[in-house]
């Protein structure tokens, strides 16, 4: 059997995986069930069944998103890990780019949880209603995330699967390293212009989020997770290295780097989608979303002040630039 | 015209055991207006405190609607019915359920905290009702070291505290002597007074000739025998 399925992480991740799959299973059923039969202002006796039964629903859904969140960590440990296994694999970078489900994988986990954080914001609006108004919505999201995580499952087994243990990788160097002449930036952007536009988006967000410009908030927030990952590959991260030659998004998740990683990735990715979730949730129900809204910006302005933070330090210790 | 407070329709409620279904009330329709005392007769097992707990939003329907001032809390959600007991419903248990460790002060207040009112007005509300319930002399004191009636006023006053509308008394004086008995229906008697809504939830004779107008709804096997509202639809 293929090494890779044998060592510990997989076999405690994919364990994980498929038992939470197996309790959306049973919610996806019952919910189907109970979207076919709803009817809130009727009280007879199987609207009141179904009543408990969704309410029942939601909390498993609730715990099983909560292990997700979880799990997304763990997966990016477990991956870490596994670059001891897979030659020519330095970090996580190597080994998730070992065959062609990886990247698609790493995607479709930050696609998830988006729509998790979208989810548990909407089960949060509703349970403080009176009268269940996001219930048929909220289902119908629960339905669509629950193909996604169908289909998610299907890659974690393609990916874990497929890892050739004997098949040389390219490590994070060559995969992120600068070619000769070749600028990695989109764009043709260089330096001093993403720095630029980092801490000017991240501006135009908090301005944004603040002064309840919506669409603006939504745009600039994307804008800025896009800037905000380059600016960290390209050169926040040379800092954390403190080496000017090395571009890789995942080393600085090592313990070598006091696993700074899932503090930088963790700040940036939870603070851009509860920016989002609060925007999409104010336009839709015409209702200020502050504590989603208070969350993102702190979530964000840790994330810019780490960034900023390894830079300074940096400099005050040695005098100089990288 | 007497304002409508509690309204039950068509009111169902059954548990479940292994195969068995066991209907502890039938279809129950009944309306009780503000400012009225209703005494449910009738023997254990009859769905006396079932009905009364549905009514305070400690439990709900099987199917089947309760209004209380116009608004169903048969569907609220937890928060929203957590709400509404804290702000409409004082509940007298036979137990009384009072923290044995804690003062009797201190165990009227405890509905309170959620409110989130100063201390000043805390302790204000907790001297009235401790007063209001004749017991304001052994409010320094543990709850388990009181007697059976004292406990009760204890419980009497904790129901008070937030001034609710409504007063729900399961069996309240099944672990009280004929004394004690008496001094807790003088004390309805005021609330009753007061403009309170009282339900007393009974089998005690003692509540058939009460010393105020009340109205006396027998029942039987999970149903209501008979009640006014229903003999004045008839007549309607």
């Amino acid at each position: 059997m293929n090494e890779i399925l044998l060592s510990n992480q997989v076999i405690v991740y994919l364990l994980s995986e498929s038992i939470l799959f197996g309790l959306l299973f049973i919610a996806f059923m019952i919910t189907l069930g109970i979207l076919v039969k709803w009817d809130f202002g009727s009280y007879s006796e199987q609207q009141f069944l179904l009543e408990r039964r969704a309410y029942l629903t939601m909390t498993i859904l609730l715990f099983v998103f909560v292990v997700k969140f979880l799990l997304l960590v763990y997966f990016v440990f477990a991956i870490d890990s596994l670059s001891i296994l897979v030659p020519g694999a330095m970090c996580a970078a190597g080994v998730i780019s070992a065959n062609d489900y990886g990247l698609l994988l790493l995607f479709f986990k930050l696609l998830i949880l988006f729509f998790l954080l979208l989810w548990m914001a909407l089960n949060s609006y509703d349970l403080h209603a009176k009268n269940y108004p996001l219930f048929r919505l909220k289902s119908w999201l629960f339905i669509v995330i629950f193909f996604i995580i169908s289909m998610e499952l299907g890659l974690d087994f393609a990916y874990f699967i497929n890892i050739d243990t004997l098949e040389p990788v390219n490590c994070c160097s060559t995969l992120y390293g600068q070619l000769e002449g070749a600028n990695p930036l989109p764009f043709g952007l260089n330096t001093t212009i993403l720095l630029i536009l980092f801490y000017l988006l991240y501006v135009v967000v908090v301005g944004a989020m603040l002064s309840k410009q919506r669409i603006l908030s939504i745009v600039a927030t994307l804008l800025f997770v896009m800037i905000a990952y380059y600016s960290v590959v390209y050169f926040f991260g040379t800092y954390i290295y403190e080496l000017p030659t090395h571009n890789c998004p995942f080393c600085m998740l090592q313990i070598e780097y006091y696993y700074v990683g899932y503090l930088v990735w963790g700040t940036l990715f939870g603070g851009v989608y509860l920016g989002i979730v609060s925007s999409i949730m104010e336009m839709g129900l015409k209702e200020e979303r502050k504590k989603e809204q208070k969350a993102a910006l702190i979530l964000l302005s840790i994330f810019v002040l780490l960034c900023t933070a390894y830079v300074a330090v940096y400099y005050f210790r040695n005098g100089v630039f990288l | 015209m007497m304002e409508t407070m509690i309204v039950i329709e068509n009111l169902n409620k059954h548990f479940k055991s292994g195969d068995a279904i066991f209907k502890v009330l039938k279809n129950i329709n009944l309306q009780i207006n503000a400012g009225e005392c209703i005494v449910l007769k009738g023997v254990s097992g009859s769905g006396k405190t079932t009905l009364l707990s549905i009514m305070g939003g400690l439990d709900r329907p099987s199917s089947g609607k309760v209004l209380v001032e116009g608004e169903s809390i048969s569907k609220l959600p937890d928060l929203h019915i957590s709400h509404f007991r804290a702000r409409k419903i004082g509940m007298i248990f036979q137990h009384f359920n009072l923290f044995d460790h804690l003062t009797a002060a201190e165990n009227v207040m405890i509905p309170l905290i959620p409110a989130g009112l100063d201390m000043n007005e805390v302790n204000h509300k907790v001297e009235a009702s401790l007063k209001l319930a004749n017991i304001s002399h052994k409010a320094k004191s543990p709850a388990g070291r009181l007697s059976g009636g004292e406990k009760q006023r204890v419980a009497i006053a904790r129901a008070l505290a937030s001034d609710p509308a409504i007063i729900l008394c399961d069996e309240p004086t099944a672990n009280l002597d004929r004394n004690n008995s008496l001094k807790f229906i003088d004390i309805l008697s005021q609330l009753h007074e007061m403009g309170k809504t009282i339900v007393v939830a009974t089998h005690d004779p003692l509540f058939d000739t009460l010393p105020f107008e009340s109205r006396i709804i027998p029942m039987e096997d999970g149903s209501l025998v008979s009640t006014v509202s229903e003999d004045v639809l008839e007549q309607g």
